[in-house]
């Protein structure tokens, strides 16, 4: 019944500085509901498809090296940040697509013993609580249901562009994580900007635009007077939550939005406190009547 | 008034060729004036190739034996001095379109790669994967875009000018506004595409191919030629005509009634569904009218039998086209097909310039008839035809137009056009737009289709007048000015009905059985009495007279045509 | 084993919502219901047509080719941008589990009737990225009695962008184009690198300027634009090749390029990246602002700001693989 499920976990780069502490907090989340992380130890940065920019190869080829240690684990590969997930996607349909490149990657990691086989499965924190916990145990484990909050529910753009690589769900109509809500209680709130990209990436190259876009998000689910916003992509929270002052100052707006990041969000619901959850750390401050 | 040196109707394939033909002129101002944005002309639907013998995969091919596949293809009813001019020049334009950055695929060698064709003798069609006229038309739009060239986008042409001997220009409704407006130009060339749409959704051609400006020309009272002839694909999809391209029987589908009986044994038993074009559409025509169609008159053409594997390696776009466009996947079971209508050999009439009988009018593509095609076009010839007489057209324009002064014209022809549309859109309480056109369609199928016969078509010829007076009450709903497209369909009927009945006269006058044109009742070519062009002009009383002219026959005497 | 062919096609009583709006009549967009019995087969197209054809000849919308080629039909079913012709209604009411799907037109352009929306704002972005080839005297032949020779590999460069029909699907579906009217768009840059990765060109230069000036460092690569693009030419993945052919090219002094340069340099060097350097590395000295902030954010909770760049374990390994494919750029073998 209640049997173990094994990741082997590729963290990315998003938990560093205050977020750090999404280690342990998605730690003890998923051991409530049996799941376990296994880190991959010898992992490299997915390169958030900058790499591309200056050599696609060099991309497939540290990707590959990350499937590979995973292979070599024989445990699926969780990763919860949605860049890494499209970005490592993005490589094995490459790789699966042109044998020729797959190969010279492979050459390429030779050299330190490694080989990428092409068996990898790839899985993301939706995945895992929608499909491998499966919605019905999450439900047994859900003791604080969190009824009556009016949630925005938020993907981000890479769990669902492009479409297919791992077939998981469709990518026009994703429900993994409204399933996922509507079992932790909450009231699931509809708003315009839904499909809309916070533009994290533009971070750096253009912050203006980043700030335009993430604030065009917040409002769509702000006008839908929701008490908060709840995301499953890690780098979306940073902008929604982290930038968010200066998102909608810039922007000439004037509210706060709490914003959670799907796991604290189960984890609330599975029965842990706000200081379990380090809710402080939270740039926009989340007091909820739980 | 708005004036152009020259006006350029269209901006398919011809249209955009010709009006590349001036992009270094400063003294001229050419415009373009298009029904739908240049990109989404029905050029860009050809898949399969053009064709020029540029010998890159058969050293031996020469434009030779280009023109006379070309000359046996139209079943000797080609003037054989305009073929030649086409297939000769081919090798020029097809580079030229090569130069401008068209993407050809290539051969290991890097040069532009050929496939084999339907009743070519070598492998001389140019493609790029199965988008060849997608790239061509692009291509010519980017060099448009590169050179300046004006356009009028989504602005219909209503009719044409002339004082009997000169062009004057032509009046036309922008869409977007619903205004008429009179446009000079000293010269115009038509390059509005086939009619294909005659048969309404029995056709692989676009919903606008609605052959506006032959029926304008018709209507102006030009000369327009082979009218009858009109080319039948066999492999249409049941809902929408789409092509289900040959490959799909090259890799060894079956036809199969919808008894589940392989008919081609019937027919041709050797070659069974690889049999030409003309006598596979004859075929699964004759499955229905003898009552062994599937539920709704469609006969099926089946993959299943090849299995998964074979239809994802070998046919992965046909079946992507199958399950998008009909919602049937080819591996899960048969793909309902009919013949289609498929390419308009006729058109206006020209010499080999493009011009018409009316000094700077021209015409050039689908919508113009020099011939090279005669009574059967093959396969890659016909985007070879419009680049060649586009080209041809634009050039001696441009001459012309440099020569000759404005023809004066008044605002007569506006105020009548405006009165037409506001009559029409009075209508409110006769036929709708869809049931005329749908029992056009119908009829023109049935009647008027891949078999005809004198009785049919006497019938067919009387019908038509009916649904023309049909039309004159014809009901619209929509009264808005601004982009009102149930007028536009309106204006588009009226010129499909008018060549309906052309084609219909036309095959009822030819008593013979020629590439497309077969008459159940005169089953054999006549080179005695018909190796003759059709020529039709609107008579006084307003239904069609029809003239013949000769033949040019240069090099090559009518022979039987085998394969 | 000859059997009768009965083929097996559903149908249902579907309610169809489409956005209206006629300028002249109409202060807002709203939406009418159609009911249409759907049946297996049918495209959204042939649904809107039956629409026109039996219970309202005034719904305004476009199509011409109806064969997925010409790009005219672009439309939003439930939200999403697809070609109306090519998109059967049957596995949407189906994916969707509703027997009611809506249809409006395209986002980020003005609506001009209905479903229509004027495409000449991206027209024009289109024709400032000089969208053409001009010809490269050293592989374009001065004659016409000759061709210029590009071999298939050369092709392949940019064949996969040749498929766009200009359909402005991708443009609707991106979010940066929403957030800055300023930015050109996925399938204009797509055609950029069309044209500036053909040997036969020798236009780079300015159309790279072109696409600078555009917003080549504008999007975001959320890659909706490689989902919604109904021929697969993904033109995110263009966008990351002309970046990086433009860094190539000589352009270093963009955000957009130092933050390349730093990932890529990060990476082989900790085996991830100096996030925390990333401000001024990007921005220059003003960027020491954003450090100081978020190094006071830390400390505000408490939490000491870190001196070690790799949190994962890989770094000893990066080098190799660089070395590697720079061994293998130099003799010319990398095969993506
Ligand atoms: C499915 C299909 C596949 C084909 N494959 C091949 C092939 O492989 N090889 C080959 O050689 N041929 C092929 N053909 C035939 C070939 O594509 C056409 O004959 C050719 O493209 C016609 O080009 P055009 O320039 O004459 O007209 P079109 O491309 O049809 O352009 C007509 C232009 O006229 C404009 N227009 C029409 N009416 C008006 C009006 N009233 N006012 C203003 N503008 C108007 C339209 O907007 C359009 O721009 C194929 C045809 C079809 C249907
Ligand atoms: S990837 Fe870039 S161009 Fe494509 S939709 Fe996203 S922001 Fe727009
Ligand atoms: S890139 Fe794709 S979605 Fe965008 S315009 Fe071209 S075909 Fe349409
Ligand atoms: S009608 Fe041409 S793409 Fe849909």
């Amino acid at each position: 019944m209640s049997e173990t499920i094994r990741y082997g976990f590729y963290s990315g780069c998003c938990f560093q500085g205050a977020d750090a502490r999404f280690f342990d907090i998605l730690k003890d989340v998923f051991a409530k509901v049996d799941v376990e992380l296994e880190l991959i130890e010898d992992a490299v940065c997915c390169g958030s498809g900058v790499i591309e920019e200056r050599s696609e190869l060099t991309s497939l080829a540290v990707n590959a090296k990350n499937m590979a240690h995973a292979e070599q684990m024989g445990l699926p590969l969780y990763t919860p940040c949605s860049t890494c997930y499209n970005v490592i996607s993005n490589a094995q349909k490459r790789m699966k697509e042109d044998p020729a490149v797959h190969a010279q990657v492979n050459e390429i990691l030779a050299e330190q013993g490694l080989e990428y086989k092409g068996t990898c499965k790839l899985t993301h924190t939706l995945w895992v609580f929608a499909q491998d916990v499966g919605l019905e145990k999450l439900k047994e484990r859900v003791t604080n249901p969190l009824t009556g909050l009016r949630v925005a529910s938020y993907y981000g753009c890479h769990t669902r562009n492009p479409a297919d690589i791992q077939g998981y769900e469709s990518a026009d109509n994703p429900t993994s994580l409204e399933d996922i809500l509507e079992v932790l209680g909450v009231q699931i709130v509809e708003y315009d900007t839904k499909d809309d990209c916070c533009g994290y990436h533009l971070a750096w190259p253009n912050n203006d635009l980043n700030m335009k876009m993430t604030s065009n998000v917040l409002e769509g689910a702000h006008t839908k007077d929701v008490d908060l916003m709840v995301t499953s992509c890690p780098l979306c929270f940073k902008s929604m939550d982290g930038t968010q002052a200066k998102a909608l100052a810039q922007t000439g707006k004037n509210f706060q939005l709490p914003v959670l990041f799907l796991p604290e969000l189960v984890g609330l619901a599975c029965g842990m406190t706000s200081e379990d959850m380090m809710l402080k750390y939270h740039g926009v401050p989340v007091n909820l009547r739980l | 008034m708005l004036t152009y040196d020259i006006l350029i109707v269209g901006s398919g394939g011809a249209g955009l060729y010709a009006a590349l033909e001036s992009r270094m002129e400063e003294d001229l101002q050419v415009g373009v004036l298009t029904k739908v944005y240049p990109t989404r002309s029905h050029t860009g639907a050809a898949q399969g190739g053009v064709n020029a013998a540029l010998a890159n995969l058969d050293p031996t091919d020469t434009w030779q034996d280009h023109w006379f596949d070309t000359v046996k293809g139209s079943d000797y009813l080609a003037d054989q001095d305009a073929a030649e001019i086409m297939t000769r020049e081919a090798p020029m334009v097809v580079r030229e379109m090569e130069h401008w950055g068209c993407p050809f695929s290539r051969t290991d060698e890097g040069k532009i790669a050929q496939r084999p064709f339907g009743g070519a003798s070598k492998p001389r069609a140019c493609f790029s994967a199965d988008k060849v006229g997608h790239v061509m038309l692009h291509t010519l739009y980017e060099q448009g875009i590169r050179h300046g060239v004006n356009f009028l986008n989504e602005w219909q042409v209503l009719s044409l000018m002339h004082d009997g001997q000169r062009c004057q220009g032509v009046t036309a409704i922008n869409t977007q506004t619903g205004r008429v407006h009179t446009i000079q130009a000293k010269a115009v060339i038509l390059a509005t595409g086939g009619h294909g749409r005659i048969y309404w959704t029995r056709t692989s051609n676009a919903l606008g191919n609605t052959g506006d400006g032959t029926a304008i020309a018709y209507r102006a009272g030009l000369p327009i030629k082979d009218m009858e002839f009109i080319q039948f694909h066999p492999t249409g999809l049941r809902r929408t005509g789409i092509l289900v391209s040959e490959g799909a029987r090259g890799e060894g589908g079956f036809l199969l009634n919808g008894q589940g009986e392989r008919f081609m044994s019937r027919y041709a038993p050797e070659k069974m569904e690889l049999g030409p074009r003309d006598l596979v559409s004859r075929s699964c025509e004759t499955e229905v009218r003898e009552g062994r169609a599937g539920p709704e008159g469609e006969v099926f053409l089946d993959l299943t039998h090849l299995g998964r594997e074979r239809i994802l390696e070998r046919l992965p776009q046909i079946r992507e086209l199958c399950i998008e466009f009909e919602g049937v996947d080819p591996i899960e079971e048969p793909i309902p097909i009919k013949p289609t209508a498929h390419y308009s050999m006729g058109g206006i009439h020209t010499d080999l310039n493009g011009q018409t009988p009316i000094e700077g009018i021209y015409a050039a593509g689908e919508a113009g008839c020099v011939s090279v095609h005669g009574a059967n076009r093959l396969g890659g010839n016909s985007l070879l035809d419009i680049l060649i007489f586009g080209r041809r057209a634009g050039k001696h324009a441009l001459e012309y137009a440099r020569n000759n002064s404005f023809t004066p014209v008044d605002t007569g022809q506006e105020e009548a056009d405006a009165k037409m549309i506001a009559s029409i859109m009075e209508g409110e309480s006769g036929a709708s737009i869809a049931d005329i056109r749908r029992s056009m369609g119908n009829l023109m199928a049935e009647k008027v289709g891949v078999y005809r016969n004198g009785k049919d078509l006497e019938s067919a010829v009387s019908e038509l007048a009916d649904l023309q007076e049909q039309f004159k009450m014809v009901r619209i709903q929509d009264k808005t000015k601004a982009f009102n497209t149930e007028l536009v369909a309106a204006l588009e009927l009226k010129n499909m009905l008018d060549l309906a009945e052309v084609v219909a006269v036309g095959a009822l006058e030819r008593n013979e059985s020629r590439g497309a044109h077969t008459r159940e009742d005169h089953p054999e070519r006549d080179d005695e009495n018909w190796l003759a062009h059709t020529m039709a002009t609107l008579g006084d009383d307003g239904r069609p007279k029809l003239d013949f002219s000769p033949v040019t026959i240069t090099e090559f005497e009518p022979k039987a045509r085998t394969y | 084993m000859i059997e009768k062919i009965t083929p097996v096609r559903k149908s249902i009583l579907a309610n169809i919502r489409i956005q209206r709006f006629t300028p002249s009549e109409h202060k807002s967009a709203y939406f009418d219901n159609f009911k249409v019995s759907v049946e297996t087969g049918m495209t959204v197209l042939e649904a809107l047509r039956l629409i026109k054809n039996t219970q309202d000849s005034s719904l305004t919308f476009r199509a011409f080719c109806r064969s997925k080629i010409c790009g005219s039909c672009a439309v939003r079913v439930n939200g999403k941008p697809v070609l109306a012709c090519s998109t059967q209604l049957m596995p949407i009411l189906e994916d969707f589990k509703k027997d009611s799907v809506s249809i409006q037109p395209l986002k980020n352009m003005p609506v001009l009737r209905d479903l229509v929306v004027d495409i000449e704002p991206v027209i024009e972005k289109l024709s400032k990225m000089h969208p053409y080839l001009m010809e490269n005297r050293e592989r374009i032949p001065e004659t016409l009695e000759e061709e210029s020779i590009m071999s298939k590999q050369e092709h392949s460069r940019f064949d996969y962008i040749t498929d766009c029909i200009l359909c402005g699907s991708c443009y609707s579906a991106c979010s940066a184009a929403s957030a800055d009217p300023n930015y050109a768009g996925p399938l204009t840059l797509g055609k950029a690198y069309r044209f500036s990765a053909d040997v036969r060109d020798s236009f780079q230069g300015e159309r790279m300027q072109a696409a600078v000036d555009q917003g080549l460092w504008s999007c975001a690569q959320c890659r909706k634009c490689i989902n919604v693009c109904p021929k697969d030419t993904r033109p995110a993945v263009s966008i990351q090749r002309m970046r990086k052919m433009s860094i190539d090219d000589g352009i270093h002094d963009t955000a957009g390029s130092r933050r390349a340069k730093a990932y890529t340099g990060d990476v082989a060097k900790y085996g991830q990246v100096n996030k925390p350097m990333l401000p001024v590395i990007v921005n220059g000295p003003k960027g020491w602002a954003a450090i100081e902030a978020a190094e006071n954010y830390l400390k505000k909770h408490g939490i000491e700001p870190t001196l070690q760049v790799c949190t994962l374990g890989g770094q000893s390994s990066t080098q190799k693989i660089y070395d590697k494919v720079k061994e293998l750029e130099a003799k010319g073998e990398n095969k993506t």
